[in-house]
């Protein structure tokens, strides 16, 4: 006996038209993906106006626990899973770190040197000495050659990279809704 | 026993239909699994090169300075210094990492890994967009293909016998692994 709709694909042409019919609808589907120039990641970006990273670092507590858009260039990225990124300023050279939940978002490690805007919540995390011990450590490796993600101590981390630029005993990052890098 | 032919009929159809992507994402989760030990997406090449002693000069004539000691004529998607001591030159899928001014460069390439990128791409769903819809219609599939699985075979083989036991078994690991892990 056959199920009920078996009647309907009997193989040979039947196939072949549903086939062809399949490839067509995902081919147009599919092309206004491929054809953005800008990737937009979680939320995009929803704030109309970025802070300047400058700014955003020289009065750090004027922004703690608010929500926050930055623009820069892309300088950094997490090199296995792609959990946060750098965005620095251009024309200083400051920057700060994106870091968004494994697996939620994924940057692309090829999006280097791209310009971004990245929006999320402003974070000021103090290090502990071990992790001031760790990350001395990790920078004496990097001078080397040495990755700091591979070989720094996941205490280290802060969850962005045990590089990640800090002030003090701070490193101040933005826990990242979302992102928009320009093709 | 029209009932079973139709569950026969269905879970025959829909894992044929299915089975392709199922090895594709087979492949990918055993990848992404692992992602602590590698890039699953990128292979990720560094290389540590001299170019001697550069001059002083805007980041844009370093850059330019730096690639043709290298012999690279692409021009840099971007390039920024990071610091008085550091200078990044971005290039489409090359990164260097310029020390001032002593010329010691760290040249780190990034290539896509063959067929993983693809894959992790279909099942991270990264394309969004249509592919989301597609991701939803194969889970729902997958959801029917263990449904009907289960009452393919009748009798001892079946959720009478055996398969009573293999199913308690494949759903008690999951369980137990939470109680000891997560929810202890």
């Amino acid at each position: 006996m056959r199920a009920p709709y078996e009647a309907k694909f009997r193989g040979g042409n039947d196939m072949k038209r549903f086939l062809i019919l399949s490839f067509a609808v995902i081919a147009m589907m599919a092309a206004p993906v491929m054809a953005g120039d800008s990737e937009s990641y979680g939320d995009g970006v929803t704030l109309d106006e970025a802070v300047a990273i400058d700014v955003l670092l020289d009065n750090p507590n004027d922004y703690v626990g608010r929500k926050v858009r930055v623009d820069g260039v892309i300088t950094a990225m997490c090199k296995k899973r792609g959990c946060w990124m750098q965005v620095t300023d251009q024309e200083s050279g400051n920057g700060v770190r994106i870091k968004v939940d494994d697996g939620v978002i994924v940057f692309p490690y090829t999006s280097m040197g791209q310009e971004a805007q990245a929006e999320g919540i402003f974070e000021a995390i103090k290090l502990t000495p071990e992790q001031i011990e760790a990350r001395t450590a990790a920078a004496q490796d990097h001078k080397e050659g040495a990755t700091c993600d591979k070989d720094g101590p996941k205490s280290s981390a802060v969850g962005a990279g045990c590089d990640a630029p800090a002030i003090d005993e701070y490193v101040y990052m933005i826990r990242g809704t979302g992102a928009v890098i320009k093709g | 026993m029209k009932l079973r032919r139709l569950i026969i009929a269905t879970h025959r159809d829909i894992g044929y239909f299915f089975a392709g992507l199922t090895v594709l994402y087979a492949i990918s989760g055993v990848a992404v699994n692992h992602i602590d030990d590698w890039n699953p997406n990128y292979v990720i090449r560094r290389d540590v090169v001299e170019v001697g002693v550069l001059p002083f000069g805007e980041p844009a004539e370093l850059a330019a300075e730096v690639l043709s000691r290298l012999d690279v004529t692409e021009e840099p998607r971007s390039v920024v210094r990071m610091n008085r001591e550091e200078l990044k030159v971005f290039l489409n899928q090359r990164t260097l990492t310029v020390t001032l001014p002593g010329g010691h460069v760290v040249d780190e390439h990034a290539r896509r890994r063959f067929a993983f990128f693809e894959v992790n791409f279909l099942h991270l769903n990264t394309g969004k967009g249509f592919w989301t819809w597609f991701a939803d219609i194969y889970a729902v599939g997958l959801l029917v293909l263990a449904c009907t699985g289960i009452f393919i075979i009748p009798g001892k083989k079946g959720l009478g016998g055996r398969g009573r036991w293999l199913l308690i078994a494949g759903i008690a690991i999951p369980i137990v692994y939470l109680v000891v892990v997560v929810w202890r």
